[in-house]
């Protein structure tokens, strides 16, 4: 009975996803290995880093944290979903011009915890955002620039 | 991690007629951001997972002058945080879980969880202490009213039965002239406390004196501290500075904290005092404040 | 050219970087994000003793096990052995006999998939004979003392004892004179992404996959452990989540398994580190302990200094002879030092392996001395800015070459820009003459100036390369054997292809480094690739240019010495109206009799002279080829209750890296990443460790620095041009490295009279030191 896969439907970057998993899988395994969505990085063991950040029904949690059978009937938007086809998304270009950018590995998990920052709260303070990324943790680039690009990204978002 | 029996109850009467049929072999996850750190670590191995994070009916936050203020077991972290009920009603609460973890903890983590979970070190505890609130279970015979001061056995341990559910807890209505106040020795904003306190303080209106007073801390004992105490000493009494000092000390040699990575047992009893002490001032003068 | 300041299109301008886009989406792709057809999952079995002997390993019941393909110890590697100089070779892929250091590999197992492949691992039997161990390098330089290493008496891999001037004397005159110790603690790299790799053979060629900034260093490695010419040793960097001169910029246990396992099942090996391995068994920045004394004159002149550093090295060797080069011999920059003595060991112990990280070696006695200065400057009345200024070497006119005690050469400086503009943005001597409150909560701030080599030249191959293709298209292909491990260097590269060129940055692409088809640099360590890879890209540029120049030349029926490209155009020097578009030029160059290529090929040279490969063991003489200078300010809020320290955003910072090719990105690292490992050094980091063994490896115990604590700091550029640097530049990121701890150790001396001598400043350390001042304070 441990071996039996569940099933498990859910909305994946705006398209039905149907499929069995294990029980045991994390969100973040199915996305990599098993939907080969690579956007979405692994970091720590330890839930502390925040590069596996996605957004669930808006919200920002952890992939390496929920299992997968928990999204059954849920919205989960990866990294892959943010962009409209090769439009970048008013953070993603801003973190782009104003430098944010190193390496790049915490970069995912940086957007999909500032989009649900800002899907909920368009007009967010520094102090805000400084909240929303505190869990995302960066060893190169450090976060002066990301929320300074992030601040941008919701101005423009507010048509500013 | 090992493979194991998946449950998804969608009702509380699901959940325990499982949890009844499972026969003490069922682990309860939920919102799962303390226990699934364990598991996948595999410090834990578990044979029956039963997922109540789809037990819609206890997704709730509510508020009667009557009843007081009643949260589902259910309710995530984020939802308290941003409640109007709670930061009407209960601020305290909502002042708690800015600090508690980071967002992607809150968003999906729940009260219940965390309550039930029996870290020494987390906050909401502590909280409803002072809150003198009711934790509600819910098991084959019926129903359960528990002290969250008596709920907590040791480390990693409640009285939770293996067939019982959290459902709710009941925080009453704040008596008049009472402030309630969290504070925890953070280097982060979000960590846990190295040391943690909560202060609920009822002053009488004409005399100034104390007439209540309940507190709390945590990561100083393998369970939350009530420090009954530091509460006896300042009953009665108009608190000012050096009482709070002194109630303070009171608290630090009663306990024997913890010695760890983050903290040696000596500075974890100093602490206990200075967070005592500071968490009863902002309380007091949240008690004064009121009209 | 160095003394102007040319009309730049592309570079000096903040463009935006070419990887960024990638990023953003998230369709770069990282080691551990790629997959080859019938690809196993690799795990590496980890011994839970800090010092024991191998007596046996009974692999039969893992190979048993369905799903595992293959498994093999430490004896398969035929006895292989490597390090970083030929004389410290001691490190094994696997240990064979012997292992050195808590959870060092002991074997490795390929499986259809990671749990197998773990589950395996514990299949394993390893009958171990337990042997008393050494953690502490003073303890492991007694006689007596267990032998990490048996060839190395009293467990020293390295001493130094070198002499400038005279000392003694110097401090004989001197009106201060002050010895003090401090300590540093192991650190880890602190990067998100854990090492990973893919290997596979084919057509009989190793191929590799991995996140390394040095792809060079595996090149050679690998081809001499597996035995094969470097043309069937193909190394490919994927985009690298950061290195900072750890494991991913040489070799470690997953590197080595996952070739042979590959090489024994015939199929390609993943092998992705758990961060906790990557904490645990990993390199990391060397605890020292660090003993100066200087000598000061009446008015705050720097008369003679003394270092004397002991350093716990860990299990193994790798580049602990360069660190304890780089934190001593680099001792006589920023501040004119005319006598300099020190004596320096690295001690091997029974801990896990340290190594090169960000600010290398000078991190160390940089806080040391930094802080000192302030103990000292105090006790003579003087101010922390002051002092440092008037002691910072002056910036050499043009021409002039300022040479330190010890050869060090300076061609420029801009130290004292630095700490001048540092305090003018932070408002010094405003704040000097602020009320000091009693508490609880105090604030005070702080100073620190380093400098940092840039351009290092190891022993053996220092060279980089680069190639420059002109499509027909007009399209430029550049190829380089750089790594750009998030630095930005790709970008920088394109820049000085596009600016040299006279095309624009969107013309030019870079690819990632693959062996096969690029020469590789040695690698993205000792902030040389702007210096070597600038230079490279710069001379394969210009060589393309005068290939196409030559033709367009042809073209327009005039000397290729009259002609320059600017903006896509080939145009007369002496008129410009007379020129031909850039597409017109490439397809004349390329179609011209039955077809042509035009393949530029550049090779750095520049850092070749004055190079002293003694200098390693002597102290004298350069191993750089130009030095980055940095300021830093902090203030700091000191909870004198509870000993929690924070950074408040009252900062600022200011950086001379010689010419900054993409200001923007020398920003975000001098007030991003550089700035917070500083301050996370100075306030957070340490590992703890117990018999060997680390008590706190992830990132909820071992605390990382994180957004809602980070200050923003204003930041100025101090512009230098450096006639030794391509375009006259210099390092960025790595003096500001080193000025980070000491300026916030020195921020909460002066807000509360407490000089935290070991590092970090915790809030129970503080809490203490308080307390013992305090109490010092009563009892007189």
């Amino acid at each position: 009975m441990k071996e039996t896969l569940r099933d498990l439907r859910f909305t994946l970057n705006g398209k039905q996803v149907e499929l069995k998993v294990k029980p045991k899988t994390l969100l973040l395994k199915l996305l990599r290995e098993e939907l080969k969505l690579k956007g979405t990085r692994t970091g720590c063991e330890v839930s502390a880093c925040g590069a596996c950040t996605v957004n669930l029904d808006g919200k920002a949690v952890r992939a390496c944290s929920i299992l997968a059978v928990q999204v059954d009937g849920h919205e989960v938007v990866t990294i892959e979903g943010v962009a409209d086809g090769d439009k970048l998304h008013p953070i993603q270009e801003a973190m782009v011009k104003h430098g944010a950018i190193e390496c790049g590995f915490c970069t995912s998990g940086m957007v999909m915890s500032s989009r649900a920052l800002l899907l909920e709260n368009p007009r967010a303070t520094r102090e805000d955002i400084k909240k929303a990324i505190q869990g995302n943790l960066c060893a190169d680039s450090g976060y002066v620039k990301y929320v300074e690009a992030i601040e941008m990204a919701a101005k423009v978002m507010q048509g500013k | 991690m090992k493979d194991f029996n998946y449950f998804a109850p969608k009702t509380v009467k699901e959940a325990v007629s499982l949890l009844e049929e499972l026969k003490g072999d069922g682990k309860i996850i939920c919102g799962g951001q303390s226990l699934l750190i364990l598991m996948k670590q595999n410090m834990l191995t578990i044979e029956n997972l039963v997922d109540i994070k789809g037990i819609s009916e206890l997704d709730y936050i509510k508020y009667s002058d009557k009843e007081g203020l009643r949260i589902g077991a259910l309710a995530t972290h984020s939802a308290i945080e941003k409640s109007p009920v709670i930061k009407k009603n209960c601020p305290v609460l909502a002042e708690m879980e800015d600090n508690l973890a980071v967002v992607q903890t809150r968003n999906y983590g729940t009260i219940g969880g965390n309550v039930c979970h029996g870290d020494p070190a987390a906050d909401p505890p502590s909280v409803f202490i002072v809150l003198d609130a009711t934790y509600r279970l819910v098991g084959p015979a019926g129903e359960r009213m528990v002290n969250p001061e008596d709920f907590y056995k040791d480390y990693l341990e409640v009285d939770l039965a293996p067939d019982e559910l959290l459902c709710e807890i009941r925080v009453p209505k704040l008596p008049a002239n009472t402030g309630v106040a969290h504070e925890k020795l953070m280097a982060q904003k979000g960590d846990m406390g190295i040391v943690g306190a909560a202060a609920s303080v009822t002053v009488n209106p004409s005399t100034g004196a104390c007439e209540n007073v309940r507190i709390a801390l945590t990561n100083v004992a393998s369970t939350p501290f009530r420090a009954r105490s530091s509460e006896k000493f300042l009953i009665g009494k108009i608190i000012d500075e050096k009482l709070m000092e002194e109630a303070g000390m009171i608290a630090s040699q009663e306990i024997d904290p913890p010695a760890d990575v983050h903290g040696s047992q000596e500075y974890r009893r100093d602490m206990a005092r200075v967070f005592l002490k500071r968490v009863t001032a902002r309380a007091l003068k949240k008690a004064t404040q009121k009209k | 050219m160095e003394g102007n300041r040319p009309n730049y299109s592309v570079l000096g301008k903040s463009v935006p970087r070419v990887d960024t886009p990638l990023k953003v989406t998230g369709q770069a792709k990282y080691a551990a994000d790629y997959e080859m057809g019938g690809m196993l999952w690799g795990k590496i079995k980890r011994a839970p003793y800090a010092h024991a002997r191998i007596l046996n390993i009974d692999t039969s019941k893992a190979e048993r096990l369905p799903g595992v393909k293959g498994v093999i110890t430490g004896k398969d590697f035929g006895g292989f052995k490597w390090g970083w100089q030929a004389h410290t070779r001691d490190e094994s892929p696997l240990a064979v006999k012997k292992l050195r250091y808590m959870y060092e590999g002991v074997a490795a197992v390929a499986a259809t998939d990671e749990d197998i492949a773990e589950e395996a691992c514990d299949l394993i039997d390893v009958d171990y004979e337990e042997l008393p161990a050494v953690f502490d390098p003073f303890e492991a330089m007694k006689e007596g003392a267990p032998l990490v290493h048996e060839d190395r008496p009293r467990n020293i891999l390295v001493e130094y004892h070198w002499n400038f001037g005279d000392v003694d004397k110097a401090f004989d005159e001197s009106h201060l004179v002050r010895e003090d110790l401090f300590q540093t603690p192991r650190m880890a790299k602190g990067y998100i992404e854990p090492p990973a790799v893919v290997a596979w053979w084919e057509h009989d060629t190793l191929h590799y996959i991995g996140a390394k900034g040095s792809p060079y260093m595996l090149w050679r490695i690998m081809g001499r452990a597996f035995d094969l010419p470097l043309n069937k040793v193909r190394i490919i960097t994927p985009f690298v989540g950061c290195d900072f001169g750890g494991t991913k910029n040489d070799g470690h246990a997953l590197d080595f398994a996952a070739i042979l396992l590959a090489k024994k099942t015939g199929r390609p090996v993943k092998i992705v580190y758990t961060q906790w391995e990557e904490l645990t068994t990993c390199l990391r920045r060397h605890a020292m302990w660090v003993r100066v004394k200087m000598g000061l004159s009446k008015d705050g002149m720097i008369k003679g200094l003394y270092t004397n550093v002991v350093a716990d090295g860990g299990a193994y060797a790798r580049m602990s002879p360069v660190t304890m080069y780089l934190t001593n011999g680099q001792c006589t920059v920023p501040y004119k030092i005319d006598n300099f003595r020190t004596d320096t060991w690295n001690v091997y112990t029974n801990n896990p392996i340290a190594a090169a990280m960000r600010g290398h070696g000078m991190y160390h006695t940089r806080y040391a001395i930094d802080c000192q200065l302030d103990l000292m400057a105090k006790e003579l009345g003087i101010d922390p800015v002051e002092i440092r200024h008037k002691n910072s070497i002056d910036n050499p006119k043009p021409g002039e070459i300022f040479y330190t005690v010890n050869k060090l050469r300076v061609a420029t400086c801009g130290i004292k820009e630095c700490i001048e503009q540092s305090a003018k943005l932070f408002g010094w001597k405003e704040y000097q003459k602020r009320e000091r409150t009693d508490g609880p909560i105090v604030r005070g701030a702080g100073i620190a100036a380093s400098a940092f080599l840039s351009g290092a030249r190891l022993t053996g191959h220092n060279s980089c390369s680069a190639i420059v293709r002109i499509n027909e298209d007009g399209s430029v292909n550049l190829q380089t054997g750089a790594t750009d491990v998030g630095m930005g260097s790709d970008t920088a590269m394109c820049a000085i292809a596009a600016e040299t060129l006279g095309v624009e940055m969107k013309d030019v692409e870079i690819k990632r480094v693959d062996t096969a088809y690029s020469y590789p640099d040695p690698g993205s360590y000792g902030s040389r690739v702007t210096i070597y890879a600038g230079e490279a890209t710069m001379k394969a540029a210009e060589d393309a240019k005068r290939q196409l120049l030559d033709a367009a030349a042809k073209e327009m029926n005039v000397f290729p010495e009259e002609l320059e490209i600017k903006n896509k155009r080939v145009f007369t020097k002496t008129d410009e109206t007379r020129g031909l578009p850039w597409l017109d030029v490439v397809r004349a160059a390329c179609y011209a009799s039955i077809g042509n290529v035009i393949v530029g090929r550049g090779v750095s040279r520049k850092g070749t002279k004055g190079f002293s490969a003694k200098a390693f063991s002597t102290g004298e003489g350069d191993v750089g080829t130009n030095y980055g200078f940095a300021a830093q300010i902090n203030e700091v809020e000191v909870d004198t209750e509870t000993g929690v320290v924070k950074c408040t955003e009252k900062s600022a910072m200011a950086d001379d890296c010689g010419f900054p090719l993409n200001p923007a990105i020398v920003e975000t690292q001098g007030i991003g990443g550089s700035y917070h490992q500083g301050i996370a050094a100075a306030l957070y980091e340490e590992f703890v460790m117990e018999n060997g063994s680390t008590l706190n490896p992830n990132f909820v115990d071992y605390k990382r620095p994180r957004a809602y604590e980070a200050p923003f700091p204003k930041f100025a550029h101090v512009i230098t041009n450096d006639p030794f640097g391509p375009f006259g530049v210099k390092e960025a990121s790595e003096a500001t490295s080193c000025t980070g701890a000491p300026a916030v150790v020195s921020a909460i001396y002066d807000a509360t009279g407490v000089m935290i001598k070991d590092m970090p400043a915790t809030p129970e350390k503080v809490w203490r030191a308080l307390r013992e001042k305090k109490k010092a304070e009563k009892s007189k």
